[in-house]
């Protein structure tokens, strides 16, 4: 694997290709190859309530969405306030066809992950689309063209027929080689199947930053004008990077649909948009692992924030109704506070505590 | 001789022993779960509810009215999300529930596929008709809404001087909002004498003024409201200032204003104030302003746990003590019967609780009556007006003609 044995201790590469690795050293790869496994094997060694697998599974799935927004306003550095619209069209996707061929139709059923990469490739075609003001538009006057995205979806969602008015669509249990998934085995099931979604996606980004694509992205965020003068095309980099993030919040979009099984308008509404974005601000913008802990560090808060509301309104009077002021205060000072001391997010923290450890006992 | 009288002794007393621990162990404790909006939007209502709720599980354990055994009803808020209802109630079934209270529209139309595989009979806040389709385990305490608007409806048929009435809805922009049009028009094509000139789904706006006067010049005498109480306040607040608000019912020139359960009670004159004055609403409820053995036995309830004036005397609050009543009801005659408590036999009883079986909670106006084609419990409507700054009976307790006629 790593020809060069003196990776750990600092950067010695020689060629131009060995940059190019996903794993630099035998560690890298042993570490993250563990840690895949311990992912894989703790549902089964400690399985948990219904509830908590539950809350996993959302997380799991609000990292495939944040990785799409990471793509598009971390790494392209276009602000989307409309992401919640787009992981909506990859859920609508799986409810038009429960609608049209019925909920327990065999292509739902059987041929999920079809439905499934279906909705991310709507979801794409959504996001092109939408990706086009990008062509002419910059800053916060793209952030209200994705914002107008996002008001003509619930719109549209919350007054056709055909989409229930908003009101939730259901969605059949899916069939696997061993027969139907059941409530028992129902959110261990998508737990596997999500965080195959993830690791896959995972690889794919990471890749995709080592080619020419993913090198325009990151050009055209730092200066799309110096982008356009070393030949690269701005314009069709700040649609991919936008049908890109709509293909991933679209596949989490029907993810979403499948786990809970129903789509309900009131999953993908701009509070939701805000959610994604403050995920990927606390979780590091333009960092792939930020992805990962964003949604992680805001669904933890959010539980404990719940929990800390439960708490308050059996002391507080009814009419003071502080705890439902909680939790968006929480969460507008926890994004504020990040971007005040900490922009580069809890990836930064990872960045830190990894290089401290690769360096012990030396302090630099 | 002395040695049988000893060995008499000690089984008697092991026997005794025996009994006691036996007692101890036969006393139940039946789990129930309810999942509301206690923060968040609606919470308004939800709050009050929870703890008529609470108060009325406590009192009926601490009265032993199921004897020994006892019903542990664990409440969660879900804050108006139907993700988080979802997620509080895979707890609850984690938890073995034998019945489960919900609350909202939206999370009751979002898990009715859970309740059907589950098969638990579902009790929840919300009175919307389509819960009831495609579904066999939701049980509507009361009327549903559409029954509501059609009886208001048929009310200003009744009562009204003139010609066909013009009538305006007032409604929510969702599903809750929307169910009762489509059951108004049937009634209408079933022969219903009104006219419904427009249906008005409100948004957010502070001021109605524009809406109000499109609707006087659109000749409309009365508009049914069915949404919550805020943008009711509002519009009435508005109609109010522009001097359109009707004195008596139906009086010419003038519009009256009515609405459904969740547009009034008490919080709707906190709201609006002196502009609530003439409103009439209709509820399956009693209300604490027009006094009677329920409300007595309500207010001693609030009393006895400590509830404030507000919780008290709030119709959402005898609302939560009557879902209570209908579970502890239910409970008991299962237990009554010697089966064993459990999801089957608590539905098959849910669905028996009709004619002579009927339950009347001092809650309400009238029985709660199910069966395997009536899942909606009180049928019974009464129907209120704002006089002097308090909700005032109007006339006696009423059912829809007309809902018979389209079912």
């Amino acid at each position: 694997m790593s020809s060069n044995q003196w990776l750990a201790t600092g950067n010695f590469f020689t060629a131009y290709k060995q940059e190019q690795r996903t794993f630099f050293t035998h560690l890298d790869r042993s570490v993250f190859s563990l840690f895949l496994a311990l992912l894989l094997i703790w549902p089964m060694v400690f399985p948990l309530s219904n509830k908590y697998m539950l809350v996993i599974d959302s997380t799991l799935i609000a990292i495939v969405a944040v990785m799409g927004l990471n793509l598009v306003t971390g790494f392209a550095g276009l602000i989307s306030i409309g992401h919640a619209a787009f992981v909506g069209v990859g859920a609508y996707t799986v409810a038009a066809l429960c609608r049209v061929l019925g909920d327990s139709h065999g292509l739902v059923t059987h041929f999920w992950p079809i439905v499934i990469l279906a909705g991310g490739l709507v979801g794409a075609v959504f996001g092109a689309v939408v990706g086009l003001p990008a062509l002419r538009l910059k800053h916060l006057y793209l952030a209200i063209a994705t914002l107008s995205f996002q008001m003509i979806f619930e719109w549209t969602i919350n007054f056709m027929t055909f989409f229930n008015q908003g009101q939730t669509i259901f969605v059949g249990r899916v069939f696997w080689f061993t027969g139907k998934v059941m409530r028992r085995e129902h959110y261990q099931f998508w737990y596997y199947v999500t965080l195959v979604v993830i690791i896959l996606s995972g690889f794919g980004i990471r890749n995709l930053m080592k080619t020419r694509y993913g090198r325009c992205l990151i050009a055209v965020r730092d200066n799309d004008r110096a982008a356009d003068a070393m030949g690269m095309h701005p314009g069709f980099t700040k649609v991919y990077a936008f049908a890109l993030a709509g293909f991933m919040a679209g596949m989490a979009g029907a993810l979403h649909a499948y786990l809970y099984r129903g789509v309900g308008f009131e999953s993908f509404t701009l509070h939701h948009s805000i959610s994604y974005l403050a995920m990927a601000i606390v979780g590091g913008l333009g960092t792939l692992n930020g992805s990962f802990w964003g949604p992680v560090a805001i669904q933890f808060l959010e539980l404990q924030v719940e929990h800390f509301s439960g708490f308050a309104g059996e002391y507080l009077p009814s009419s003071m109704n502080l705890a439902t002021a909680l939790r968006p205060l929480t969460f507008g000072l926890v994004i504020v506070l990040f971007l005040m001391f900490e922009p580069r997010g809890i990836a930064n923290w990872w960045r830190i505590v990894k290089s401290y450890t690769k360096k012990w006992p030396f302090r630099y | 001789m002395e040695i049988r009288n000893r060995a008499f002794q000690i089984t008697a007393m092991l026997i005794m022993v025996a009994l006691a621990f036996t007692c101890q162990v036969h006393a139940k404790e039946y789990k129930l779960g309810l999942s509301l909006a206690i923060t968040g939007p609606t919470s308004d209502a939800g709050n009050p509810y929870a703890k008529g709720v609470e108060d009325y599980f406590n009192f009926a354990n601490e009265t032993k009215i199921l004897g020994k055994d006892t019903i542990h009803c664990s409440i969660r808020d879900d804050q108006y999300k139907t993700s988080v209802t979802k997620r509080n109630f895979e707890e609850f079934l984690d938890d073995g529930i034998v019945l489960y209270l919900n609350y909202s529209t939206g999370s009751t139309l979002g898990l009715k596929k859970d309740f059907e595989e589950e098969e638990i009979a579902v009790i929840p806040a919300s009175f919307h008709a389509g819960n009831l389709v495609d579904s066999n385990y939701i049980f509507l305490p009361i009327a549903s809404y559409s029954e509501q608007v059609v009886s208001l409806a048929e009310y200003i048929a009744v009562h009204n001087k003139g010609d066909k009435a013009k009538v305006a809805m007032f409604i929510h922009p969702s599903a809750f909002g929307r169910g009762p049009v489509e059951d108004a028009e049937k009634s209408i094509a079933a022969g219903l004498n009104i006219e419904i000139v427009e249906v008005v789904e409100h948004g957010k706006d502070l001021d109605s003024t524009a809406m109000l006067k499109r609707l006087m010049s659109k000749g409309v005498q009365y508009v049914i409201c069915h949404t919550v109480q805020s943008p009711v306040a509002a519009m009435i607040k508005d109609a109010s200032r522009l001097g359109i608000v009707a004195e008596s019912f139906g009086q010419e020139g003038k519009i009256t204003f009515m609405g459904a359960h969740y547009t009034g009670g008490n919080d709707l004159i906190a709201l609006a104030g002196k502009a609530a004055e003439n409103f009439y609403w209709t509820t399956s409820y009693n209300i604490t302003s027009e006094k009677n053995d329920g409300t007595e036995k309500q207010l001693a309830l609030a009393k006895m746990y400590n509830r404030d004036d507000k919780a008290a005397n709030s119709h959402n609050y005898a609302n939560g003590i009557m879902v209570a009543q209908v579970a502890t009801e239910v409970i008991r005659r299962v237990k009554e019967k010697g089966l064993k408590i459990n999801r089957e036999n608590l539905y098959k009883e849910l669905n028996a609780m009709n004619g002579a079986n009927a339950y009347t909670p001092y809650t309400t106006v009238g029985p709660v009556t199910y069966s395997a084609t009536d899942r909606a419990g009180v049928d019974m409507l009464q129907i209120y007006s704002v006089k002097d700054g308090v909700f005032r009976k109007v006339g006696q307790p009423i059912t829809s003609e007309f809902m018979k006629k389209i079912k």
